[in-house]
């Protein structure tokens, strides 16, 4: 099991190493803009991943546990007066909290019937974001979310204000690489294996001993820590927060991201985030057509293309470049 | 005590549509093992159509549902043939994700062909009757009765005809149906056309008792699979009793507690079944 760990390590360096240039090549704000937000997906993403590619449960409620961790931490810091440093901490284990008291009783239904109970959540998250304005603010939401306050490191001071800023593009990517580190080390521990073999036969790993509804539990709350890491990054970076973004339409969006990348990969959520949030700017002159368009990429690329673009790309390199000894094994 | 009637009484025509719904999904969950979660949306496709012919070109309400209803019956055999047959033997997960791809693809189409607006098909039953002091509304009497009558065709349909038990075949064992030379491609046809056909009839119930506007199709889809676990995956009276609990416990909820909050409830509803009961209220152990 030990083989090959410095490759992935390396790919990992070169990937943080090469998003930290790339506002440099891409220094329109606009872009630094929709690249810390593809960063904060990024963690939405790996989070959705561990539920819906290593364990094959398809959760569809990450965007209401990332609301779930928007709300928690605005409010901690609007009116509890907390830092928005604590709770960046506090925020996610919050919804992960959550997520224990929600995956409960609905893991104990399996497959399709796991995702409809999910969806529900979601909802309910939804109407109570919308309904209880007495702390949430109701659809008018909450404005001046603020920002973290200056950190000082190495005796330089890094401030988080202003559009477009560098120093919380370099925070979200901290965060999408914690966020990835974890899935890593999730899927290559004993608990990562136990939940890929849930995915394959779910009836052959309980009758080999394992309490499997402990795992899906685990695999359920730690996707839902990362949406609320994810929506604590988004409600702090945007400054303005109401409900709209945490509705099911969002919970879809996040299973594509991780479909159209490649579920069950550690690469595939990345490549899948960043397309998600770059694919309406592409389809921006089709706007009434961008939901059906959507929908169609999801059909269209479960039936064509059901490992996701990051195996497709794998597979053409290894056709193209020369066989290699260990590829005949 | 007379409010409390009127409140399940007021539940048992939406919770008769929830059982339509909930109908519909589970002939398709038997048969094809698919949750077909775009029918909800495809409902919402049905009830607007109806509209259009009803209150645009002047048709008879009924009139209009039944011209309706071949039209969702056609798409829901396309829906099947060119989005769910291609994945028939991956697993089950990819099925639910194209379902969910058709969801966004019917809903986006709803909103394109149909605006954003709320729409509520007129209907001539406007008269309300009063038995000791309970209102029933002619509009709830004729809604209920119409589902009632759709179940109980459905019903026969699947129990007494060919083509039904060649339907109660496939869902029992698939390979064995084959064997015996039951068109597996033609029963998941039917299938999805019935399916299809009573979820517009639902959907044009919905326009005319509450009213159709997006994000309604996806609310109803949910609510019918939470019909499905509350009465027990795959069975017939399992959809019935749960969606007429959950249409009585939606109306209860709104009439005592509190009428934004409804859908919370009935969710809540739903989890404590599943805490109680994973099996539902009518399921095999």
């Amino acid at each position: 099991m030990k083989r090959n760990l410095g490759t992935p390590l390396l790919i990992g360096v070169a990937m943080v190493l090469g998003a930290l240039a790339l506002p440099h090549a891409m220094p329109a704000p606009y872009y630094i803009h929709l690249l810390t937000l593809a960063l904060i997906w990024i963690v939405l993403a790996q989070g959705q991943n561990l539920t819906q590619g290593f364990v094959g449960y398809v959760s569809i409620a990450q965007a209401g546990f990332m609301g779930i961790g928007a709300y928690a931490s605005t409010l901690l810091a609007v009116n509890g007066g907390f830092s928005v440093w604590t709770t960046l901490v506090l925020a996610p284990l919050f919804t992960g909290f959550a997520a224990l008291l929600a995956g409960y009783p609905s893991l104990r239904v399996k497959g399709h019937y796991f995702s409809i109970v999910t969806l529900a959540y979601n909802m309910v998250i939804f109407i109570v974001l919308m309904t209880f304005s007495a702390l949430t603010g109701g659809e008018a939401g909450i404005t001046d979310v603020p920002r973290p306050s200056e950190l000082t490191l190495f005796g330089y001071v890094f401030s988080f204000e202003g559009r477009s800023n560098l120093n919380y593009y370099a925070l979200a990517l901290f965060c999408a690489t914690v966020a990835t580190t974890v899935c890593a080390l999730v899927l290559h521990s004993r608990v990562g294996r136990v939940m890929v073999a849930i995915r394959q036969n779910e009836d052959l790993a309980e009758a080999m001993g394992v309490v499997t509804s402990r795992y899906k539990l685990f695999a359920f709350v730690l996707s839902a820590m990362l949406a609320g890491l994810a929506g604590t990054l988004y409600a702090h970076y945007i400054g303005f927060l109401n409900p709209e973004p945490f509705g099911v339409d969002s919970s879809l969006n996040v299973i594509l991201a991780v479909i159209l990348g490649g579920s069950g990969t550690l690469l595939g959520p990345i490549v899948g985030a960043v397309s998600v949030t770059f694919l309406p700017e592409i389809l921006r002159f089709a706007d009434s057509y961008r939901l059906i368009t959507y929908g169609l990429i999801l059909v269209v690329a479960t039936i064509f293309l059901p490992k996701g673009l990051v195996p497709l790309v794998g597979n053409l390199w290894r056709r193209i470049r020369p066989a290699s000894p260990s590829d005949k094994t | 005590m007379i409010e409390l009637l009127q409140q399940i009484l007021n539940g048992l025509a939406i919770g008769s549509v929830y059982t339509l719904v909930a109908l519909g999904l589970t002939v398709v969950f038997g048969i094809l093992g698919i949750a077909h979660f775009a029918h909800g949306s495809l409902a919402m496709f049905g009830g607007y159509l109806t509209f259009v012919f009803s209150t645009t070109m002047g048709v008879p309400f009924f009139a209009a549902i039944a011209m309706a209803m071949p039209v969702g019956a056609i798409m829901g055999m396309l829906i099947e043939r060119f989005a769910y047959r291609p994945v028939r033997d991956a697993p089950h997960i990819n099925a639910f994700i194209i379902a969910l791809g058709l969801t966004m693809m019917l809903e986006g189409g709803n909103l394109l062909i149909f605006g954003a607006d709320q729409v509520i098909i007129q209907t001539p039953y406007q008269k309300v009757f009063e038995f000791g002091g309970l209102f029933v509304s002619q509009l709830r009497l004729v809604v209920f009765f119409t589902s009632v009558s759709l179940v109980a065709l459905v019903t026969v349909l699947l129990l007494k005809t060919k083509t039904g038990k060649s339907v109660r075949a496939v869902a029992q064992n698939r390979h064995a149906a084959v064997l015996m030379g039951v068109n597996v491609n033609f029963v998941s046809s039917i299938v999805f056309a019935i399916s299809s056909a009573l979820g517009v009839a639902a959907g044009a119930l919905i326009g005319a008792l509450l009213a159709l506007a997006p994000g309604v199709g996806e609310s109803f889809a949910v609510k019918g699979f939470a019909v499905l676990i509350l009465g027990g995956l795959g069975s017939l009276p399992g959809a019935i009793v749960g969606g007429l609990v959950l249409g009585v416990s939606e109306s209860l909820a709104a009439g005592f507690l509190s009428s934004a909050y409804k859908d919370v409830i009935s969710f809540l509803v739903m989890i404590l079944v599943l805490l109680v009961m994973p099996q539902g209220l009518m399921g095999k152990k």
